[in-house]
């Protein structure tokens, strides 16, 4: 390689790494701007409305989609928040309550699905969905390195954090998905015809297959995050409780037990209500195997209500 | 390794490092440096399956020099068959055993004859099998052909078959083009090493914005079949269309700018297959270096057009059956081998003139996405109840809920943004203009366009090229 050659490339390379450094900035900025603003839409709005609300709640739910459907935290309190966000787990929910107030009593629900906690396979990458504050969070910058997700790419660029949330930011920017002054982050489904029919085929031909474990040994990393989270509320008086949000039909309980016996052992409150509807399960209650109607989850949040309001 | 991971970029730039400014002077030690990076880079997914490689190219080696120096026809042809039998040898216990001993045991069921046991086996298939071993065994058949010299130098043989950019998913590369470039001292152009990565970003954008945006919604749909209607599948099926051509298309394009880093020239492997207004065009257009592999190895020595009409269009037909076999050991590529064989007979049969125009590219688009049914969908049942939906429950179109809708969004910008480019090239036969502006500012603003839309577009994890299961 001659030097005219070896001068123009490395030009080349420096001036499209510098460009877009420095550009990256530029825009970073600007996206934060904007996305502070957005206090709508399950990507960022969700997230910014916990931040700037967190201190005042009393109640706080955490989980993935089953907690976001399933959980009316307003039935338990006024001052409830839904913070269940579709696609998370005990990472996500981890490093969220650690941003909670210190030495406020607030009440902590954290919906599991108990399978989840045996896999092996679990790094605890759910927590990257909250890389958008990577650079502005040290909470959020130390879980995210904890679990040595490096993301090279975003310690230069520091703007991918907005990946995939760009067109959402804009859209909510300028056309708010709901006026979050009266969202409590519950997101009800109120199932239509088809749905109803296409769970009502889906009974009809499909066979309940048993779906067990090889092995119940529990992943590493969510018995940390378990931990993690026992030591932050029992040292800032809140109250933690697990929960297992109703199954259609959970054919195999040996997870159910497994973890019921480790949480004890861990002196966590743990409450399995996978089971809840199996006296008296009626199609109205749900729209998939999963997930309840509205008119399941507002069940399941009385059930909800019974156990927290009544003894405090 | 993936392209689309970090661990290759570090892998690239410490090869090219050493390539560019430690063996630049030694031709004999740029090869083995390129060597020694492809069997890392093979290494990274199964080191246990370079010895197949290594294998290959010793007994290639070997045949290509037993071919060119036996004067007798019968023991050159002897010898052909050595390299013939080894390498398909091997792609067929890879790939094909299980698939063969369970169709046959299927086909003996079906007829009430239950097998008391089978011997299928729990073989692991080696990444980019099906492309070196094509690749090896066109220097052979070039040698005894007359139209290539085997080489003595093993170190630039052994570049030739495991050259890293190309080794898993192509473009296979004939030995006539590639195995010279190793004999000469590359050299390295500003021109073509700002091209090369011009090549790798739009790959990239290809890859993880088109493809990956667009596999979101595609694997929703094809992997839950029982829960959507006719619409639906169409909206995946043309989303599929653009998935497989920004996935291989993308990997082609960064092989080919990779190998330019390097000094090297690959074949193109894609022309706008979309805009093509008949089905034989598309095959000149779509996945170029393994079309016209069967066109010189399999349909010109079956006798090509050169024979009656009715064995034309059989050595036609049985080429794409060949080839569909050739993408997977399962019998939706069968099918669709055998339907795109289909297409072609029955256009030389109905189509007496080239076509041209508008109504025939989107006449074309639709053959070939009915084709893709096939391709994409799970198993042969999935295939045709999407068809039985397709033509008699449009039903509701499925749009998905959050992070889906974003994904389908992105896919659909991205893939406006990619035909505007493409038919800005087809139709006024001009590139991308930003990106190849005379002004050198501009260009760089063209290519910070790009990587900022790869990097709130795209999709980052490790997601892996569909063709590399081929």
């Amino acid at each position: 390689m001659d030097k005219t050659n070896l001068k123009t490339t490395l030009k080349l390379i420096v001036c499209i790494l510098l460009a877009t450094f420095i550009l990256d900035k530029v825009i970073y900025f600007t996206f934060n701007f904007l996305s502070d603003k957005v206090l709508s839409g399950q990507a960022i709005g969700k997230l910014n409305h916990y931040i700037i609300t967190k201190d005042t709640i009393d109640v706080v739910a955490f989980g993935n989609s089953r907690t976001n459907r399933h959980i009316n935290t307003q039935k338990i309190s006024s001052s409830g928040f839904n913070m269940g966000v579709d696609g998370t787990s005990i990472a996500y929910s981890a490093t969220l309550i650690k941003m909670l107030p210190k030495n406020k009593e607030q009440i902590i629900i954290v919906n599991v699905d108990t399978k989840n906690a045996f896999k092996d396979s679990y790094s605890g990458d759910d927590v990257n969905r909250l890389n958008v504050r990577y650079h502005r969070d040290k909470i959020i910058k130390r879980e995210i390195d904890n679990v040595n997700l490096d993301d090279y790419i975003q310690k230069f660029y520091w703007s991918k954090g907005y990946n995939g949330k760009v067109l959402g930011i804009l859209k909510n920017v300028f056309i708010p998905k709901y006026d979050y002054r009266t969202y409590y982050g519950y997101d009800p489904i109120y199932v239509n015809d088809t749905q109803k029919q296409i769970f009502q085929n889906y009974l009809k031909y499909s066979d309940p297959e048993v779906d067990c474990l090889d092995s119940y040994t529990m992943n590493s990393l969510y018995r940390y995050y378990l931990k993690e989270m026992k030591v932050f509320c029992e040292e800032n008086k809140k109250k933690l409780i697990l929960i297992t949000a109703p199954l259609y039909r959970d054919s195999c309980k040996e997870d159910n037990s497994k973890f019921t016996k480790i949480l004890k052992e861990i002196d966590i409150e743990y409450y399995d209500y996978s089971d809840l509807f199996i006296e008296n399960n009626l199609m109205k209650y749900w729209k998939d195997e999963i997930h309840l109607s509205n008119e399941g989850a507002e069940v399941f949040s009385d059930t909800l209500q019974e156990l927290l309001v009544t003894p405090l | 390794m993936f392209f689309n991971s970090i661990d290759f970029f570090i892998f690239l730039l410490i090869v090219f490092l050493l390539y560019w400014l430690v063996v630049y002077k030694n031709l004999k030690f740029q090869n083995v440096l390129i060597v020694i990076a492809s069997y890392i880079f093979y290494g990274w997914w199964d080191w246990r399956f370079l010895s197949l490689i290594a294998l290959s190219t010793i007994v290639d080696y070997i045949v290509g020099f037993r071919v060119y120096e036996t004067r007798n026809l019968l023991f050159k042809k002897r010898w052909l068959w050595v390299s013939i039998v080894f390498n398909l040898g091997l792609l067929g216990f890879f790939k094909y055993y299980n698939f063969f001993i369970e169709s046959w045991v299927d086909l003996f069921s079906s007829v009430g004859y239950e097998f008391q046991s089978t011997r299928t086996l729990q073989v692991i298939l080696p990444v980019g099998i099906s492309f070196y071993t094509f690749q090896t065994l066109s220097y052979s058949i070039d040698i005894y052909r007359g139209k290539l010299k085997p080489t003595r130098d093993f170190i630039a043989f052994a570049a030739f078959v495991s050259f890293f950019p190309q080794l898993v998913a192509g473009p296979i590369e004939r030995a006539t083009n590639l195995v010279p470039q190793f004999l000469h001292k590359r050299t390295f152009t500003y021109k073509t090493f700002s091209y090369g990565i011009k090549l790798m970003i739009w790959g990239f954008f290809l890859k993880l914005v088109v493809a990956d945006r667009a596999a979101i919604y595609v694997n929703a749909v094809y992997n839950n079949v029982d829960n959507h209607d006719g619409l639906t599948f169409i909206a995946a099926t043309i989303l599929f269309a653009f998935q497989i051509y920004g996935d291989f298309a993308g990997y082609s394009l960064i092989a080919i700018g990779v190998s330019k880093l390097f000094g090297f020239e690959l074949m193109t492997n894609f022309k706008r297959p979309y805009f093509s207004a008949s089905v034989s065009e598309f095959w000149t257009r779509w996945h170029i270096s393994l079309s016209t592999w069967f066109r010189d190895y399999l349909y010109i020595p079956l006798g090509g057009n050169r024979v009656g009409k009715f064995r034309w269009l059989f050595n036609l037909f049985i080429t794409f059956l060949i080839s569909g076999l050739w993408h997977g050991s399962n019998w939706t590529f069968v099918v669709w081998g055998a339907l795109n064989g289909l297409y072609l007979t029955l256009e030389i049969l109905v189509f007496k003139k080239k076509r041209k125009g508008l109504i025939n590219v989107l006449f074309t688009f639709v053959l070939i996405n009915f084709s893709w049914i096939f391709f994409r969908a799970n198993s042969i049942e999935n295939a045709f109840y999407i068809i039985k939906k397709v033509f008699t429950s449009p039903g509701h179109l499925y749009i998905g809920s959050g992070d889906d809708i974003t994904a389908s969004l992105y896919a659909t910008l991205a893939i406006a943004i990619l035909l505007v480019v493409e038919m800005k090239k087809e139709y006024f036969n001009t590139i991308f203009s930003i990106s190849n502006n005379k002004s050198e500012l501009i260009r760089l603003i063209g290519y910070a366009v790009l990587i900022y839309m790869i990097l709130y577009f795209g999709v980052f994890g490790k997601s892996q090229f569909i063709y590399f299961q081929f």
